[in-house]
């Protein structure tokens, strides 16, 4: 990062370091709680940041020892010294047992023992024959005066730096400091460092900016409902951001970008003038295939291409008068003109249960009441008898509709499909080849050059057979047709492989992006 | 689709000439081919014949033919075929069937080729025509299987009996000692493969010849003697047994015209019933038996949406190999013999289309004006959607088919209303959904290294047993959603339930409830106008232990469709 940036990312515990000290001036802690009132916290921040930043250097490290009062130096400070307690108890009383005074003192035995010990080795105390402690000298000595003097003097200031010490006082502090194993101590020794800072060059030179550019550190940091309130922003400036700091990470709610493609299709469709078409997961044998003039021994009609619905098995009835129209138009044409099938139409297969195994089913099923001129779409949930792999699936979407007209004809079912691949899937080259489904005649594939995908089929499409039709109830020519929109889903997606489209994995949905 | 591989070389034998990659691309759309591959080394083409109703084209003569005939203008003529008030000259050959096969496998048709010998290619196609025609047409054998013989050892008349499966045997094709036809269906891979066609029975279809030479079993297998055709052969006996009599005829016509197309003179044979068929007792096949059938140019010009002269629409027809009459506006087609597909004058108007080449047809945009609309349901979930991705929701989209583990089991519930697949190809779609929750649950399961929280919905379908319904289910649209947190609990997805009902304009309330998938007092059945729509809820430790769930989850779920009756 260049220093200008970095001066104004500046925090202002580091600016007014920078800006209150002079080059090759010694810092030190105490100089910053002085001068810029800052607590040690502060402190430690701004020598931590400033550092780091190559703006302040460490000159020197110095070890230093300080003397604080233990809990137990407090209250001997209060309450007096086991040894000064036992001494002014027997100056009253005159000679007591050790138990006695343990008891007198309210003190523990070890405790009056070993004051017991120190004092009598220093011929203050001495021992009768029954076992009666008194006094023997009139005074006490130097030493326990100096440790009175000491306690009196650290719970006066709290913390006392070794420098400021006698010999003498040092050692009483360090003979009777805590170690580190005991609890007992009365005093403690604490160590610290004192280390002294100064500015560096690229220190020296941030000053500088700071200086030209106005930075005070006194600049607002956060605008706040009560500056706004009182108007303290009014002659001040507001503290620069680093705008290089990563952004973090937001969750947020999100449509599947799967279902967008999906949903601007049918938005495409809906503004060519197309009605939406819906309907349910189970169907007929009815109207997934008979209706479409698909023999009830067609190869593709097997147990191995549709799933068969366990229980129940059949539906009750299947609605008249298209059951029985259905049925003629298989077994001898009906009034279709066609010769029909030829066999004898099975009612009972006919209302088995199935899972509808593609979108035409609903554009069978909306012929029955079907406006005339009339477009119709659907984008709807399939299933197949398939394995699945990366370009096969058990239930899936296809795209399909119809378009009803008295005028309607392979000409305009040419310019349906033109439209389609313009509009739909944006291409510009379009060739149309002779097809074949069981339900149109004549058939008409359309095959794109897709502008990144290349030449692929993009659909089915044909004019419904009679035999469809008039059986349904409907006298002009139905266009029908069908999209398969999933190599542009995909390619979309960027994806690959069909599975993804119905990922279970919350990240790879959260992070799948649209083209 | 049926889908065959042929050599180049044979292509170029029939078609009488060689085909650029281009030319043969451009020249496959008059059979509605597709070329699928090419081995150049080797010399062979995949090709994918989009037409279920033209057996015809699959085999490299049949393809080749419709080729030729397209580019030379020229119209077929095969003179081997019966039919109407001709009999074609039959010799000794003849064939007896039993009253015993009448319930069995009615119907025989077969004629001899003599010629040269057959050589390995025209062999190996013979046999996959063979196979796609018996296998696509024939319904997996089931109604069309065909046999090829060697001629010369046969002793007329064939006998077509209904035998009995113990009493009979013979050594198949590809055995060496003798079986049972029972054992042949129990033992033999070809028996393992079509048994089930004979098997509901007590007696199978049996071929033998005047000397009791077994000629097959069919529609399973050849006999080792006489049944096995090899290169070299130069009289074949063909014949074809089933249960549909017409698609029999086709079959067999198709093969002759094949085998005549390769050079053999086609003989026809007589079949002799004891019981009464749509032609008669007696049929000598081949045999043409379609009929006419009638266009007025007016239907085809309207359909067509072009104005054809009734001289230019016999054109286009005749250019794809079809006879024809011309009486005023009408035009009377006879099929070709190999054809059958003519079932309305509509599929006539197709072979107008390819005659005169598709890009003759200029498109024409709609010029109908119709209104377009998005469904009801379409335009509400989008609602409900888009305030689901206001509250931080990401929408997932799932499959609705899954196993009873995962939404029965896995879910502590007995699954009465579930709809259970009679035939699924694997477990792990066994059901059709009937509930989003287990979908949102499975991805919680797959997501623990997801950043949380997870907040997922879907609004999709479910369906459900439903026996007021005609179909005995119903299929409902449902939004259903699941947060999954340290602390997701009730409070923080009931005011996600309540936003929702708020920006929909819509009342809802909450009354306890009990459910194995939630926790016990901390469940709730949401009430719109009365009515139980949806539940909210924590769900059961045991149901996330189930599931290897480490992370607490609350869902909802909501039957939308009542909520749509209401809007619309």
């Amino acid at each position: 990062m260049d220093l200008e940036s970095m001066v104004r990312g500046l925090h202002p515990l580091e600016i007014k370091v920078l800006l209150n000290f002079k080059g090759g001036e010694e810092i030190t802690k105490n100089l910053l709680m002085e001068r810029l009132s800052y607590n040690e916290g502060h402190c430690n921040q701004a020598f931590s940041w400033l550092t780091s930043k190559n703006l302040l250097k460490e000159k020197s490290r110095t070890r230093r020892f300080f003397y604080e009062l233990t809990e137990l130096g407090i209250k001997y400070q209060k309450e007096g010294t086991p040894e000064e307690n036992i001494l002014k108890l027997l100056s009253q009383e005159g000679p007591l047992t050790i138990s006695a005074i343990t008891k007198k003192l309210n003190l523990e035995n070890r405790d009056v023992g070993s004051a017991y010990g120190k004092l009598s080795r220093e011929g203050f105390l001495s021992m009768s024959e029954k076992k009666e402690i008194s006094i023997s000298k009139g005074s006490c000595g130097e030493k326990l005066k100096d440790l009175r003097n000491l306690l009196n003097k650290l719970f006066k200031s709290g913390r006392m730096p070794e420098e400021s010490l006698r010999k003498e006082e040092t050692e009483i502090l360090k003979s009777l400091s805590r170690k580190r194993s005991s609890s007992r101590g009365v005093f403690k020794i604490l160590e610290r460092e004192d280390i002294i800072y100064t500015i560096t060059e690229a220190g020296i030179k941030a000053k500088e900016l700071l200086k030209a550019s106005g930075i005070t550190g006194d600049e607002i940091g956060a605008v706040t409902p009560e500056i706004l309130k009182n108007g303290e922003w009014k002659n001040k400036r507001f503290r620069s951001y680093n705008i290089n700091v990563p952004p973090l990470r937001v969750l947020l709610g999100r449509k599947n970008p799967y279902g967008e493609f999906l949903g601007k299709l049918k938005d495409k469709l809906s503004s060519l003038g197309f009605e939406e078409f819906d309907g349910p997961l189970v169907e007929t044998e009815f109207w997934n295939s008979d209706a479409l003039y698909m023999p009830q021994f067609h190869s593709a009609r097997d147990i191995h291409d549709v799933y068969y619905v366990k229980n129940p098995s059949h539906a009750k009835e299947i609605e008249q008068p298209y059951l029985d129209q259905v049925a003629a138009s298989h077994e001898n044409g009906w009034k279709t003109g066609s010769r029909g099938w030829e066999y004898t139409f099975d009612r009972d297969f006919t209302r088995k249960l199935i899972l509808r195994s593609h979108g035409t089913v609903l554009s069978a099923k909306t012929l029955t009441h079907a406006k005339v001129p009339g477009k119709y779409f659907g984008v709807v949930r399939c299933f197949r008898y398939d394995k699945v792999d990366a370009t096969h699936l058990a239930d899936f979407y296809q795209t399909e509709g119809i378009v009803l007209g008295e005028n309607v004809n392979l000409k305009t079912l040419l310019g349906l499909l033109k439209m389609f691949a313009e509009e739909v899937a944006g291409a510009k080259e379009v060739r149309y080849v002779p097809g074949y489904f069981p339900f149109t005649e004549p058939s008409v594939e359309v095959h794109i050059k897709h502008p990144v995908l290349g030449w692929f089929e993009l659909g089915g499409s044909g004019i419904f057979r009679p035999e469809v039709t008039e059986p349904l109830g409907i006298k002009v020519p139905v266009l029908a047709w069908g999209l398969g929109i999933d190599r542009m889903a995909l390619m979309s997606l960027g994806l690959e492989d069909l599975r993804e489209l119905f990922s279970n994995d919350i990240e790879q949905v959260r992070l799948r992006r649209r083209k | 689709m049926p889908k065959i591989e042929i050599t180049e070389n044979l292509l170029t034998h029939f078609a009488g000439r060689k085909f650029s990659e281009k030319e043969l691309e451009d020249i496959s759309v008059v059979a509605k081919a597709e070329i699928d591959g090419r081995n150049e080394e080797e010399g062979l083409i995949k090709i994918e014949l989009n037409d279920t109703n033209r057996p015809d084209l699959w085999s490299t003569p049949g393809l080749a033919r419709q080729f030729r005939i397209f580019l030379n203008d020229k119209e077929y003529c095969y003179d081997f075929f019966s039919g109407g008030k001709e009999t074609k000259k039959y010799g000794s050959r003849v064939i007896t069937v039993d009253p015993g096969l009448k319930k069995i496998r009615p119907f025989i048709t077969a004629f001899q080729a003599d010629g040269h010998g057959v050589d390995e290619p025209l062999l190996l196609d013979l046999i996959q025509s063979q196979e796609k025609l018996c296998w696509n047409f024939g319904r997996k054998r089931s109604s069309i299987a065909m046999g090829i013989y060697r001629a010369d050892l046969i002793n007329f008349p064939v006998h077509f009996k209904a035998a009995d499966p113990d009493l009979t045997g013979f050594i198949p094709l590809g055995g060496e000692k003798k079986m049972s036809l029972r054992e042949i269906t129990k033992k033999h891979p070809k028996g393992l493969e079509f048994g089930w066609i004979v098997a509901p029975f007590n007696k199978y279809p049996y071929l033998e010849d005047d000397s009791g030479n077994t000629l097959s079993f069919p529609p399973i297998i050849n006999s080792a003697h006489l049944g096995a055709v090899k290169v070299g052969d130069s009289s074949l006996f063909i014949e074809l047994t089933g249960t549909d009599l017409n698609s029999l005829l086709l079959a067999s016509s198709i093969a002759a015209c094949d085998l005549d197309d390769a050079g053999f003179t086609i003989k026809p044979v007589k079949v002799e019933y004891p019981y009464e068929t749509a032609y008669g007792r007696n049929i000598v096949t081949p045999y043409y038996f379609q009929k006419p059938v009638v266009l007025d140019i007016n239907y085809s010009n309207k359909l067509l949406g072009e104005n054809l002269t009734v001289e230019e629409t016999a054109e286009y027809i005749k250019k794809m190999g079809n006879s024809i009459a011309v009486k005023d506006n009408k035009i009377i087609l006879k099929p070709p013999p190999y054809r059958n597909d003519f079932m309305h004058p509509v599929d006539i108007v197709e072979e107008i289309m390819i005659g005169r080449g598709m890009n003759s047809f200029k498109p024409v945009p709609p010029e109908d004006f119709t209104m377009g609309k998005l469904s009801s349901t379409e335009e509400f979930s989008r609602r409900v959607r888009d305030i689901m991705v206001g509250l931080g929701y990401q929408e997932m989209i799932y499959n609705y088919l899954g196993s009873r583990n995962e939404f029965v089991e896995k879910m502590n519930i007995t699954g009465d209303d579930i709809i259970e697949i009679k035939n699924p190809m694997t477990e792990n779609f066994e059901i059709l959904r009937n509930s989003i929750l287990p979908n949102l649950l499975n991805s919680e399961s797959v997501s623990g290294n997801a950043l949380y929280p997870h907040r997922i919905f879907e609004t999709g379908k479910i369906a459900v047993i439903d026996s007021r319904e005609n179909y005995g289910t119903s299929t409902k649209n449902y939004l259903s959603l699941l947060l999954s947190d340290r602390e997701a609990g009730f409070n923080e997805v009931n005011s996600h339930i309540s936003a929702v009902f708020f920006y929909l304009s819509m009342d809802y309330s909450l009354k306890e409830a009990e459910d194995p998938r939630f926790i016990t007092g901390r469940c709730a059945n949401i009430i719109f106008k009365g009515e139980v729509i949806g539940i909210l809820g924590e769900i059961s430790p045991q149901i996330l232990e189930n599931r290897g769930i480490e992370m607490p989850c609350t869902g909802a779920e909501i039957d939308l469709d009542f909520l749509i009756r209401t809007n619309s």
